[in-house]
C-alpha cells in the first residue's frame, strides 16, 4: 500500500514528484480514485434515442453507454462474459444488440445475454443466461444532461458528489436553460500523467501568460497584455474555488469570450445577465460572464468562456487519451454555436493554438520524474495560500485571486483522502472538517520554517 | 481573426476520366514538392503567401469509427473538426509561430514531408484541378520526441490571374482515429 502521507502535505501545499510517475501509485489510483468516483461519460444529447450508444473509458475500463427503452441510460462493461473479448468497437451508433466477434454471444441494449450460437447443442440448455449478462456499472446518473458513471455502489449520489460544485455548475448548466456538448470528440494521445492536465485546468491561471505567450500575443484584445507575464491584473480580477470532493475552478471575472475576443459571443453572454441574476442571484450572474478554468474531480476538465470540455483518460502512469468536445448553451443560435465550436477547436482542439503549448509542459512534467533522484523531490503549490478562507456568499474554500493554487491544494487534499480511505464511509467521516487543512496553511508553513 | 467561413466543401469533383497531361502533371508534382520543402524548412509564411489561395478552405474532419451498417452521413464542414480553417485562420497559426515565443519550437523541431501517389485530374471548371495524394510526415524534436502521421489529401488547386497554382480546397484524411501525438500543429 502506498504511503500517501509521504506523497501529499496538504497544510504546506507540497506534493511528492512521485505522484506523476509511480506505477504503484497509479495502480492504487485505479482502485481508489477511478473505482470510487463519478466519472464523466457523455452528454444526453449525444444518445437521444433507444439503442443510441457511445463507448467510453472509466479509468482503464472500457464501457458502453447506451440509452434504454424506458429512456434511462446504462453503462455496461465492454467485455464479453464468455472469454472477455470487447463486444463493441465503434465510437458511437445505434444498436439493438452488441455481438461479440469471437464466438457470437449477443447482448441486448440492456446488457442481458440475448442469443448465442448453438446454445442447446453446446450447453445442453444448462447455461444460466441470467448470470452472464454484461456487467452493469453500479451507478449512472445525469446532472443537467451531463452523464456520469460510478463503479462504487456505496458512493454518494451524483448530486451529493458534486456538492457545492453543482451550485457553481448551475451558473452555466442552468443559467440560460441548459448546456450541451458538440461531438464527436477529438481524441489524441498525451504522454503524461492524468493529474498534470487535471491540476492545470482546475487551477493554473499562472501559466497562461508564459506558456501561451505566443498564442495570446497574436490574439490581440485585452488578454494580449498577459503575454510573457508582462502584466498581471491581480486586484479583484477573479478568484479560485475548491469544494468538498476535490472539484474546483479559477475564474477571470468579465473574461467570457476573452480568449476568442469574439463580440457576438460576449454580447450574447452579457445580454443574459439579467435573466441569470433573476434565476440564480447576483454572484452567479457575475460568474456567468467570467472565464473559468475548471475541473470535476478526478479527470474531467473544462474551460467555460472558451468552451472546451475534456476528459483525461488514464492509459498507464505516463500516458493519457485526451477526449475533447465543445461546450455550448442550448439557447445559442445555430450560427453562434457554430462560431463557438470553430473558435474552441482553433484554440484547444488537437491542432489548437493553445493546446499545443500545453501539451509540451504536460509531457515534460511527467517524464522528468523518470529519474529516481528527481522523483525524491517535491513540488510546490503554496501560491496564494495565505489568502484562502471562507466567503460569506460563496460555498467551498475561496482563494482571493484567479492566479493562485487554492484549487490545486483542494484537488490533492481530496486525492490523498481517497487514496488513504478504506471506503466511502471513511471519506464521509471527514465531511465536517474537510476545509481545516486548507485554511491558514501559510501560517503553519511559516511556523515550520522557523 | 476574421469571422469564420464554414462554407460547404466545394461540390467540384475531379473528373477521373480526364487525367492531366504529362506537362500539367509535372507542374502539379513540383507544386507539392515545393510545398513539402517549405514545410521541411519551416517557411510557413512563404508557403502561405506563395502557394495558398486567399479563398482557401483547409479541413481535417473528425472521422469516427462506426459500424459498416451505420447509415449516418459523413462529416461536413458544419461538424466539429480538427482543422476547419480559412486563410485568416491559417495566417493566425503562422503569426503564432513567428512571435518568437513558441517554447515548444525552441530549439526548433524537425519535420519531413513525403508526398506520393499524386493523381491529377481536370474538373468541370477550367481553372480548378482536382488531385489525390498520400503523405507521410515524420516529426522529431526535443531529442527523442518522434511521431509519424499518414494521411490522404483531396485538393482542389486554382490557377490565379498570374497563372500560378494555389491551394484552394484541402480535405485531409488522417489515418488515425486517436491522434498518436500531443498535437497536430503542422501544416498538413
Amino acid at each position: 500500500m502506498v504511503k500517501v502521507n509521504e506523497l501529499v502535505d496538504v497544510a504546506n501545499g507540497i506534493q511528492s514528484k512521485r505522484v506523476f510517475w509511480d506505477q504503484e501509485v497509479y495502480e492504487q489510483e485505479l482502485e481508489r480514485v477511478f473505482g470510487r468516483c463519478w466519472l464523466f461519460l457523455t452528454h444526453e444529447s449525444q444518445i437521444p434515442d433507444f439503442g443510441d450508444f457511445v463507448t467510453a473509458y472509466m479509468g482503464e475500463d472500457k464501457v458502453i453507454v447506451v440509452r434504454q427503452k424506458d429512456g434511462s441510460i446504462k453503462a455496461l462493461l465492454n467485455s464479453c462474459t464468455h472469454r472477455g473479448n470487447q463486444v463493441c468497437h465503434a465510437d458511437s451508433g445505434n444498436a439493438k444488440a452488441f455481438t461479440c466477434n469471437y464466438h457470437g454471444w449477443s447482448f441486448g441494449a440492456d446488457g442481458a445475454l440475448a442469443a448465442l450460437p448453438m446454445e442447446q447443442s453446446a450447453y445442453y440448455g444448462q447455461l444460466d443466461r441470467s448470470k452472464v449478462g454484461l456487467r452493469e456499472v453500479a451507478k449512472v446518473a445525469s446532472y443537467r444532461g451531463f452523464v456520469f458513471g460510478c463503479f462504487d455502489p456505496a458512493a454518494p449520489s451524483l448530486e451529493d458528489y458534486l456538492g457545492d460544485m453543482a451550485w457553481y455548475l448551475d451558473t452555466w448548466m442552468d443559467g440560460t436553460g441548459g448546456a450541451e456538448l458538440v461531438g464527436p470528440p477529438m481524441k489524441s494521445i498525451l504522454r503524461c500523467n492524468w493529474k498534470v492536465p487535471a491540476e492545470n485546468f482546475i487551477g493554473d491561471g499562472y501559466h497562461v501568460g508564459w506558456t501561451h505567450a505566443a498564442a495570446i500575443k497574436i490574439l490581440g484584445g485585452p488578454l494580449a497584455g498577459l503575454a510573457g507575464n508582462a502584466e498581471f491584473p491581480l486586484d479583484d480580477a477573479g478568484l479560485q474555488v475548491t469544494t468538498r470532493h476535490g472539484h474546483g475552478f479559477g475564474v477571470i471575472l468579465d473574461g467570457v469570450g476573452l480568449i476568442h475576443d469574439d463580440p457576438a459571443y460576449r454580447e450574447y453572454a452579457y445580454a443574459n445577465v439579467p435573466a441569470v441574476t433573476e434565476k440564480l442571484g447576483e454572484w452567479r450572474a457575475k460568474l456567468y460572464t467570467g472565464h473559468w478554468n475548471a475541473g470535476i474531480f478526478p479527470n474531467c476538465s473544462y474551460l467555460y468562456g472558451t468552451n472546451t470540455f475534456k476528459v483525461w483518460n488514464p492509459r498507464g502512469p505516463n500516458e493519457i487519451e485526451v477526449w475533447t468536445w465543445t461546450l455550448v448553451e442550448k439557447a445559442m443560435s445555430p450560427e453562434l454555436k457554430a462560431e463557438v465550436v470553430k473558435q474552441a477547436i482553433h484554440t484547444f482542439g488537437t491542432a489548437g493554438t493553445l493546446e499545443s503549448d500545453d501539451g509540451e509542459n504536460m509531457e515534460t512534467c511527467t517524464w522528468s520524474n523518470r529519474g529516481p533522484q528527481t522523483r525524491k523531490g517535491v513540488m510546490n503549490s503554496q501560491m496564494g495560500q495565505i489568502n484562502d478562507g471562507e466567503h460569506p456568499d460563496l460555498p467551498g474554500v475561496i482563494g482571493k485571486n484567479f492566479i493562485g493554487e487554492t484549487s490545486y491544494r483542494g484537488f490533492y487534499r481530496f486525492w490523498a483522502e481517497l487514496m488513504q480511505a478504506q471506503d466511502w464511509d471513511a471519506v464521509r467521516a471527514n465531511d465536517v472538517a474537510w476545509k481545516e487543512p486548507l485554511i491558514g496553511g501559510a501560517v503553519k508553513a511559516a511556523g515550520r520554517a522557523a | 481573426m476574421n469571422a469564420p467561413t464554414l462554407q460547404a466543401f466545394s461540390p467540384v469533383q475531379p473528373d477521373e476520366t480526364r487525367p492531366a497531361e504529362l506537362a500539367l502533371h509535372h507542374e502539379v508534382t513540383q507544386f507539392y514538392y515545393r510545398e513539402a520543402r517549405l514545410q521541411n524548412r519551416r517557411q510557413a509564411r512563404q508557403w502561405l503567401e506563395t502557394l495558398v489561395d486567399p479563398d482557401v478552405h483547409y479541413w481535417l474532419p473528425i472521422v469516427e469509427d462506426r459500424f459498416v451498417r451505420d447509415n449516418r452521413a459523413a462529416p461536413t464542414p458544419q461538424d466539429p473538426a480538427i482543422y476547419n480553417d480559412n486563410y485568416a485562420d491559417l495566417s493566425n497559426r503562422v503569426d503564432r509561430l513567428e512571435t518568437g515565443l513558441v517554447w515548444m519550437e525552441d530549439p526548433p523541431g524537425r519535420a519531413r514531408f513525403l508526398v506520393n501517389n499524386i493523381e491529377v485530374y481536370h474538373t468541370a471548371q477550367e481553372e480548378l484541378l482536382g488531385t489525390y495524394c498520400n503523405v507521410h510526415v515524420y516529426r522529431n524534436r526535443r531529442q527523442r520526441d518522434e511521431t509519424h502521421h499518414f494521411y490522404g489529401r483531396e485538393d482542389l488547386l486554382r490557377r490565379d490571374e498570374s497563372g500560378q497554382l494555389r491551394l484552394f480546397r484541402r480535405k485531409i484524411m488522417l489515418d488515425q482515429r486517436v491522434v498518436l501525438d500531443k498535437n497536430l500543429y503542422l501544416f498538413l
